[in-house]
């Protein structure tokens, strides 16, 4: 059976009410609220009875409430040629320079990210430009951090894919190919190289069982800290990729 | 045997040292035939032919291997046509459908019963290590084939830690950046080939080929956002090759001059004609490597 959604409305502690997008998934073995940029959305096990869900809504309700306010409005503005303030990058905010030139290119110059962009091109272009300054970014970040984990691996990735995910962080596929979100080249280094070494220490133990989590603690002492990091401000950062890149 | 296309990978240069026994490690995984019920086999050959005895073939600090298999081959088609008829004869017989699982089973049985039957194809993929630099080029511009090999050295030698290419600069900004008149890195020059892609989704792409590349309606497109996603470039004047965005070097070409230098080479045999054709590619590889390394930074893989 395809998991069939549908949409009920949840009242908040301040009386609004936001639409959760209820899903009955068979693979599902609890419930589950989770936020994305299309909304909330909660999954539920093909027994779950309704009042229980209910129950589990009500319950959680002022979580959802704090994680819709972090995320940012759909009419912000988008990165185009009018934009003028800082940019993310590294957790931190970096100055930012227009000139003009022959063709579309952004890149890390001494006075912050300077974007060029020819008269023609439009913000659609500029986003683009942008989108692989923060992937050329965070390969050079990769580059430096992944030759010092090799050596305890059992194997290799046999490829590293960089791009905006949607709910995941990364992930591991079953022929060693590593994903990783591009909104963390965004936020905190420390975030972004705890989310590779998770990913690296699925080579070891391919869970998220005790003896993973032992493997993660053996590398990244702190991961809790990242962990707690990317549960908080996760979001926000998705959607300020979304919004400068796409 | 000049490579046509290569895919790269990185390993710590501190893997030479275990690289001594390789001949041995490789003989191990030698192909073996592929079995009557068996639908492909890999393993090892020897790079230089069928009679040659070693399993590679060393100059210096390169070393050629090569990959050898067999696969049968059976048409989808095939099997469908023959589970048909049998699915139409059990349903004469018996007056009943067959159900799904039982249907698997029937044409499991197809399989087995048409692959010994099946032609086998021979396939064979070689790959170069520079020890200096520390990657591997297999010869493909498949990434799969690539990973493939990769994974049955690793196989044969017990670790290889071999890492996909990364550059740490924007291949993407810097090929369009030379489109555009931007300098070349010392040795290259801009060949006659070039893809051009709208970064937006669902963007156009322009391919040209035997094309000027530094004209006026290039410049427009470059003009208008799009950005160049492979470009074709001349090493020192005897290297051809078109760089891709993926870092996969497509389309490999010793020009005139490199062949030339080999004529003069002593011509008896077809080990020595190998032995001073592999002498060559693996000496300009390595300058390629270099040259590239110097101007996208490739990763390294030691700590």
């Amino acid at each position: 059976m395809l998991p069939t959604p549908e949409i009920r409305p949840l009242a908040l502690a301040d009386g609004r009410e936001v639409p959760v997008r209820w899903v009955r998934d068979r693979r599902a073995r609890r419930l589950r609220l989770i936020v994305s940029d299309k909304g909330a959305r909660l999954t539920l096990p093909l027994v779950a009875s309704v009042r229980g869900a209910e129950a589990f809504l009500h319950e959680h309700r002022d979580w959802l409430a704090a994680q819709l306010a972090r995320q940012r409005h759909d009419d912000a503005p988008r990165f185009g040629r009018d934009w003028t303030g800082p940019l993310p990058l590294r957790g931190q905010d970096v100055p930012l320079q227009w000139c003009e030139g022959r063709f579309a290119r952004a890149s890390l110059g001494e006075h912050g990210i300077e974007v060029q962009l020819p008269a023609q091109a439009d913000d659609a272009r500029a986003r683009a430009a942008l989108r692989e300054f923060y992937l050329q970014q965070a390969r050079a970040d990769l580059g430096a951090w992944l030759p010092r984990y090799l050596p305890g691996l059992p194997r290799t990735p046999m490829a590293l894919r960089i791009r905006p995910l949607s709910s995941l962080w990364g992930s591991l596929s079953p022929s060693d190919a590593v994903s990783l979100d591009l909104a963390l080249v965004l936020g905190r280094p420390a975030a972004f190289e705890y989310v590779l070494v998770h990913e690296l220490c699925h080579l070891v133990h391919a869970d998220h069982s005790r003896r993973f989590w032992r493997e993660v603690e053996a590398h990244w002492p702190g991961w809790r800290e990242e962990r707690e990091y990317l549960r908080g401000e996760g979001l926000a950062l998705k959607s300020t990729l979304a919004r400068l890149t796409r | 045997m000049f490579f046509r296309n290569l895919t790269f990978f990185r390993f710590p240069t501190s893997l030479a040292k275990t690289l001594d026994d390789l001949d041995a490690r490789l003989e191990e995984c030698r192909l073996k035939p592929v079995g009557p019920s068996e639908l492909m086999s890999r393993g090892f050959i020897p790079p230089m032919g069928r009679d040659a005895e070693l399993m590679s073939h060393r100059i210096g600090d390169a070393i050629w291997v090569t990959l050898g298999g067999e696969d049968r081959l059976l048409p989808s088609a095939v099997v469908n046509d023959q589970l048909g008829r049998k699915l139409a004869e059990i349903e004469e017989k018996e007056g009943r459908r067959l159900g799904g699982r039982a249907r698997k089973r029937l044409k499991e049985d197809v399989v087995m019963e048409l692959l010994p039957r099946a032609f086998v194809r021979p396939v064979r993929c070689s790959a170069t290590l520079d020890l200096e630099h520390g990657f591997i080029a297999v010869d493909t511009s498949s990434r799969k084939t690539a990973e493939n090999l990769v994974s049955e050295l690793r196989h044969a030698l017990g670790s290889f830690p071999a890492l996909p290419l990364n550059a740490e600069t924007s291949v993407r900004a810097l090929m369009t950046g030379w489109l555009a008149g931007e300098p070349l890195p010392g040795g290259l020059t801009l060949g006659d080939e070039c893809e051009l892609k709208d970064p937006v989704d669902g963007g156009g792409v322009v391919r040209c080929s035997r094309h000027e590349l530094q004209a006026e309606e290039i410049r427009r497109h470059l003009e208008a956002g799009k950005q160049a996603t492979r470009l074709a470039l001349v090493l020192d004047d005897h290297v051809g090759f078109v760089l891709g965005e993926d870092l996969v070097v497509r389309k490999l070409k010793f020009l005139d001059g490199a062949v030339d230098q080999l004529e003069g080479t002593e011509t008896d045999g077809v080990h020595a004609e190998l032995d001073a054709r592999y002498a060559l590619m693996a000496g300009e590889l390595k300058r390629l490597f270099a040259v590239l390394d110097g101007a996208l930074k490739f990763s390294a893989a030691d700590a």
